[in-house]
């Protein structure tokens, strides 16, 4: 008789075991099958599969000072020794629910202590970290510029600027611009014919007002290499090779490359109808391995040229951090984008700080 | 006392003895006590009661009055299980003349022993090696087991459960038997 007949014998005889009790045995043909039934016959006596477990923690339960009592009808119960507010709170708590676990409510103030301290480090931390993400300065601070002036290049460089001259045939001297104004009344010269002028007038510049210029030269063409005093081949007043009243290269009456007065290009800085660029894209800068090796933190100032394009431009370091942290700011600062400042409703380009804060903690 | 020494096969008594102490001591080591016990007493019970609910019910209660009482017990070389099974014994002598049954009680430690007889005693401790066993078989067999003799499913409804063929059912429920029959054997060698 082939394996299965034995497991379909043994089965057989053990349904009519489990569900006909009393009827009469099956006759046994395998030899060895009623040894397995006389098993099978003891088997029915197991335990529930959870009963073993469940009377444990019973137990665990008792002797961890909880009190178990049984009723007169055979029946367990659990008597609450002080658990005069449980009913139907935290039953796991005061020991309610028999598939718990044995419960001390000493490890429960622990751990509610324990969960509020973790909580308070976590809050702790978040008032305490500081974001060092870098952020724009808004609002524009005056900066002392010791290094010799550069005449920034605007996005447009046919844009802003001037020139101007006398016709002379020597080209303009060099020097200073003059200082910048919203409207020029005189244009700067450097030889002037009139000593003795009745209506005597600063020569100024048309750019915006508020860059600070060195002061203790001359004025003359910040590009040129001559000294003797000419005030340039242009025509219009001014100074320069073309015509216009202003300071440069071309003609305008402003000072820089470019025409149609302003600085630089036409650049401007935000403030007296120049809108503040806004930042949409400005990944934070990374740390030098040096700098993070010794903890230097700080900040970093850069003078940078916002263009209509909304791309930072000419970017310089106005106050320097070291240990790598320059470099790394106008890495990160060269990549942001903006929003270009409007004025009169059109994009200009601007000239502001930007400071890109460094720190560890 | 063949009887009782019988009884305590799987422990020496020294051993016992000194796990009776540290639970004495420390009531949370009862716990190795009643592991190595409670097939042993649910055995002795379930003989007698026919019924599992109340044999679960009677072996609760002896194992919560021994873990009461265990600072009054003292130690004179009579294995722990047989102070369970006097426990156990005067359990269901309560339980039956609560009912108005008549019984037997035996009354003294070894009287127990001598009502129920030694073939009683072998086959209470039979019975517990063979839940023991039922406790070490691979899993899906104790399952198919636990199935059919305790929640007395058909091999259908277990074949339903497992997602398996009622051929491989029957087959796991034979070789189940098989191996705590030759867990038996070996264990009475």
């Amino acid at each position: 008789m082939s394996n299965m007949s034995v497991h379909d014998e043994l089965d057989q005889a053990i349904d009519q075991m489990l569900f006909e009790p009393e009827a009469r045995p099956a006759r046994v043909l395998q030899t060895n099958v009623g040894e397995l039934i006389e098993l099978a016959s003891d088997l029915r006596d197991l335990p529930l599969a959870n009963f073993k477990s469940r009377l444990q923690l019973e137990l665990e339960w008792e002797a961890a000072g909880r009190s178990v009592s049984i009723a007169t009808d055979g029946s367990r119960q659990i008597v609450q020794a002080a658990a005069p507010y449980s009913a139907g709170v935290l039953q796991s708590l005061f020991g309610k629910n028999w598939a718990g676990y044995p419960v001390r409510r000493v490890n429960f103030a622990l751990s509610v202590a324990l969960h509020g301290v973790m909580a308070f480090l976590v809050g702790a931390g978040f008032l305490m970290v500081k974001n060092y993400a870098p952020r724009p300065d808004l609002h524009s601070v005056g900066v002392v510029r010791l290094e010799p002036y550069i005449v920034p290049v605007g996005s447009h460089p046919s844009d802003g600027g001037g020139s101007g001259g006398a016709a002379e045939r020597v080209r303009a001297s060099r020097g200073v611009a003059p200082p910048a104004t919203q409207e020029q009344l005189t244009p700067p010269l450097i030889l002037r014919n009139n000593k003795q002028p009745k209506l005597a007038a600063a020569a100024t510049v048309i750019a915006p007002p508020d860059l600070a210029l060195p002061r203790t030269q001359e004025i003359g063409d910040p590009l040129s290499v001559l000294t003797n005093p000419s005030n340039g081949p242009g025509v219009g007043g001014g100074i320069g090779g073309k015509s216009g009243g202003g300071v440069g290269g071309d003609g305008g009456s402003g000072r820089g490359p470019g025409s149609e007065g302003g600085c630089c290009g036409n650049v401007y800085s935000p403030g007296n109808g120049v809108s503040v660029p806004h930042a949409i894209y400005s990944p934070e800068p990374e740390f030098s391995e040096e700098a993070r090796r010794i903890k230097h933190q700080g900040e970093v100032t850069l003078l940078a040229t916002i263009g209509t394009d909304g791309r930072t431009h000419n970017l310089l370091v106005v106050r320097s951090l070291g240990m790598g942290l320059d470099e790394k700011a106008i890495e990160a600062v060269r990549t942001w984008r903006f929003e270009p400042a409007r004025k009169d409703g059109r994009p200009v380009a601007v000239q502001m700080n930007i400071i890109v804060n460094f720190h560890l903690f | 006392m063949n009887a009782v020494a019988n009884l305590a096969n799987l422990t020496s008594l020294n051993d016992e003895r000194l796990l009776i102490q540290a639970a004495q001591n420390d009531p949370s080591r009862f716990a190795e006590l009643y592991e190595s016990n409670f097939n042993r007493v649910y055995a002795f019970v379930a003989r007698r009661v026919k019924d599992r609910e109340e044999a679960q019910d009677v072996t609760a209660e002896v194992f919560h009055q021994a873990l009461r009482n265990l600072g009054h017990f003292q130690w004179r070389g009579v294995p722990f299980a047989a102070w369970l099974l006097r426990i156990a014994a005067n359990a269901l002598v309560d339980r039956w003349q609560r009912a108005a049954k008549r019984v037997e009680v035996p009354a003294e430690d070894g009287q127990i022993e001598n009502e129920a007889g030694e073939s009683d005693t072998a086959e209470v401790e039979r019975r517990a090696m063979l839940f023991q066993l039922v406790d070490r078989l691979p899993s899906d067999q104790r399952l198919v087991v636990v199935r059919r003799f305790v929640d007395q499913k058909s091999i259908r409804e277990i074949a339903g459960e497992l997602g398996r063929s009622e051929g491989a059912v029957k087959q796991l429920q034979f070789r189940a038997l098989e191996t705590l029959r030759d867990q038996m054997r070996k264990s009475h060698e």
